[in-house]
């Protein structure tokens, strides 16, 4: 019978569990998502880098074809945890770009009118919420961070043999870490600015402030005050120094990987603080 | 049978201001299919009440429980149970209301093919049918609310709870919601609590009467209990020498109070035809005689202390004296 003619009954079956109700956000969201044209350019031009770094892996594991630049080439060319670094940094400067297109508009939309109340009022919990919008920014991120990161590490593997692998196999292991770090890294910067300025545009802007202030901030208090531990303070740079202590890479001067990681702790504490305090189904002014 | 909803002096702060001073009370009986009408002067703490029901504040002290479970320990067996209209303005942006509907629904629970039949299937039941692949965006402040409905019952919950359903409805739009509202306790067995201003929506619609003031509750009744016991008040107004009608009446049995107009209580078996002999006999004119029993505004204006007490209560009163002198 045509739904129109039925008329409305209640529901009385079964219930789907938790898992699926908290899936079914994301799964929405990146429906939602794929249909803006902005974030399908991003994540094409966010794999250009990684096709060139899979063209240079190649060419690397086939020095025969650059047989007139002499033996120095092949030291140019080694694949090892420098080489993924660099590569983590250019695809972690594309993720946050995408973070600060996608990101506020999970949340930003749903506080300014007012759809909290009507998703809190389901079987469902903030810390329920923002996880599933952190599942939508990690479906997201990654197949423009760890994936194509895993799928180059791969790559090379299979090129270089079984002794290059057995070496360098915490590089893979670093790659898949160090950007889930990098991605939820982002995703609470996102989450947190949209819920802190509820305006898709402006939260967009605060999402890169956030990391180009601090970059800022941390260099301008390492010339005033002639130090260098500045630089916690920038959580790129903070973030570059984990992974290279985690791809085994030479380090970067300044405080060490496990500073780093405790300013990047800080800073991810603070942004759930903000969320904690903002992402609320009602506004309480006290 | 537990009862619907059951606060055990239920104490609610927000920031520094306590809202709920130890609310206690059982209202409603689960699978009754009832509403119950919460009314309130602005600032009385009905929103807070309803909030906390749906575990959007946390009790200083106290228990808030539907159906049973524990608002603040036991939320998602309370969610899974209840379906939830706020009042302000609440839609997913970019979303049209087939989407918005059946990801409602699947967030309470509904599997991903159930939801979207019943996203149709609601929609066209608040009348929205026609519209429902429009952005919610576009909608007016009427089919919002018609959404806000739809997306409160697409699970089929036990209890509804409606935050001020009718505000900014034009006439015909409110009557058609409160039809719905009707329809959803008398027809599919769903409790609902209504939260209103206006006490036509909740004397029309409800069958119980909570009515608060400044974070207590001041007054409970229940409406249907009040509309069977017909205590049968009569306001008459006449023309002519009414002097002698107060005794005529005392003496068959009926009691009346002149206040500008005749106030009369009925005895049970008493005709209604035998007043207007009474009347006749005393040659007045009638102008207008109505029957009249307290109204929820009376009650209202009572509890929240506008109004010393209402005609039936004076009534009742006089008929206590009165008995009491014979």
């Amino acid at each position: 019978m045509a739904v129109y003619k039925r008329g409305y009954q209640r529901y009385q079956g079964s219930l789907t569990g938790r898992l699926a109700r908290l899936l079914v956000l994301p799964r929405f969201a990146w429906q939602r998502l794929m249909e803006q044209r902005l974030v399908i350019i991003v994540m094409v031009v966010s794999l250009f880098w990684p096709l060139a770094c899979a063209a240079f892996i190649y060419v690397s594991n086939h020095l025969e074809l650059l047989q007139g630049m002499g033996r120095d080439a092949s030291k140019l060319l080694e694949i090892n945890g420098t080489f993924f670094v660099i590569f983590m940094n250019s695809q972690a400067t594309m993720a946050m770009i995408l973070a600060s297109i996608a990101g506020p508009s999970l949340v930003a939309p749903d506080l300014a009118n007012g759809a909290l109340p009507l998703y809190l009022s389901r079987p469902l919990t903030r810390t329920d919420y923002v996880l599933a919008r952190m599942l939508v920014l990690l479906g997201l991120l990654s197949p423009v961070t760890w994936v194509p990161g895993l799928l180059l590490f791969g790559m090379q593997s299979g090129m270089a043999g079984w002794a290059w692998f057995s070496t360098h196999w915490s590089i893979g292991v670093g790659i898949f870490a160090g950007f889930i770090a990098w991605i939820l890294l982002v995703g609470l910067v996102a989450l947190a600015c949209s819920a802190y300025v509820k305006w898709r545009i402006i939260a967009g802007a605060l999402v890169l402030g956030f990391f180009f202030i601090l970059a800022g901030a941390a260099t301008m208090t390492n010339a005033v005050l002639r130090v260098d531990w500045g630089s916690v303070l920038n959580p790129a740079r903070a973030m570059d120094q984990i992974w290279r202590a985690l791809l085994g890479a030479d380090p970067l001067s300044g405080p060490g990987a496990w500073t780093c990681a405790v300013s990047i702790a800080v800073m991810a504490l603070f942004l759930i603080l903000v969320l904690e305090r903002k992402l609320r189904p009602v506004e309480v002014i006290s | 049978m537990s009862p619907v909803i059951e606060l055990d002096n239920l104490r609610v702060k927000l920031g520094r201001r306590e809202i709920l001073l130890g609310i206690s009370c059982r209202l409603g009986v689960s699978g009754s299919g009832k509403a119950i009408g919460l009314l309130g002067p602005n600032g009385a703490g009905k929103s807070t009440l309803i909030q906390t029901l749906m575990g959007f504040h946390r009790p200083v002290a106290g228990h808030a429980r539907i159906l049973g479970f524990d608002c603040h320990k036991q939320p998602r067996e309370v969610k899974a149970r209840v379906g939830y209209m706020p009042e302000n303005e609440a839609f997913i942006a970019g979303m049209n209301a087939v989407a918005f509907i059946r990801l409602m629904g699947e967030l309470s629970g509904l599997p991903q093919e159930v939801a979207l039949e019943k996203a149709h299937e609601t929609l066209f039941h608040v009348g929205l049918g026609e519209a429902r692949y429009r952005p919610l965006g576009t909608y007016s402040l009427g089919m919002k609310q018609m959404a806000k409905l739809a997306q409160a019952i697409v699970h089929g919950p036990e209890l509804v709870i409606l935050d001020e359903p009718t505000n900014g409805l034009d006439p015909a739009a409110r009557v058609r919601m409160l039809k719905l509202i009707r329809e959803m306790k008398e027809q599919h067995g769903m409790n609902v609590v209504l939260c209103s201003h206006l006490l036509r929506d909740v004397e029309d619609v409800c069958d119980e009467v909570v009515i608060m003031k400044a974070g207590a509750i001041v007054h409970q009744a229940n409406l249907e209990e009040e509309r069977r016991a017909n205590r049968r008040f009569v306001e008459l107004e006449v023309t002519g020498r009414d002097g002698g009608l107060g005794e005529a009446l005392h003496a068959s049995g009926a009691e009346g109070v002149s206040e500008g107009r005749w106030r009369i209580v009925l005895p049970p078996d008493f005709e209604l035809e035998r007043l207007w002999q009474i009347v006749a006999k005393e040659d007045l004119h009638v102008h207008k005689l109505t029957h009249r029993r307290d109204t929820l505004e009376e009650i209202f204006l009572k509890a929240v202390g506008h109004l010393a007490h209402t005609p039936g209560d004076a009534a009742a009163a006089e008929e206590v004296t009165t008995h009491g002198r014979l």
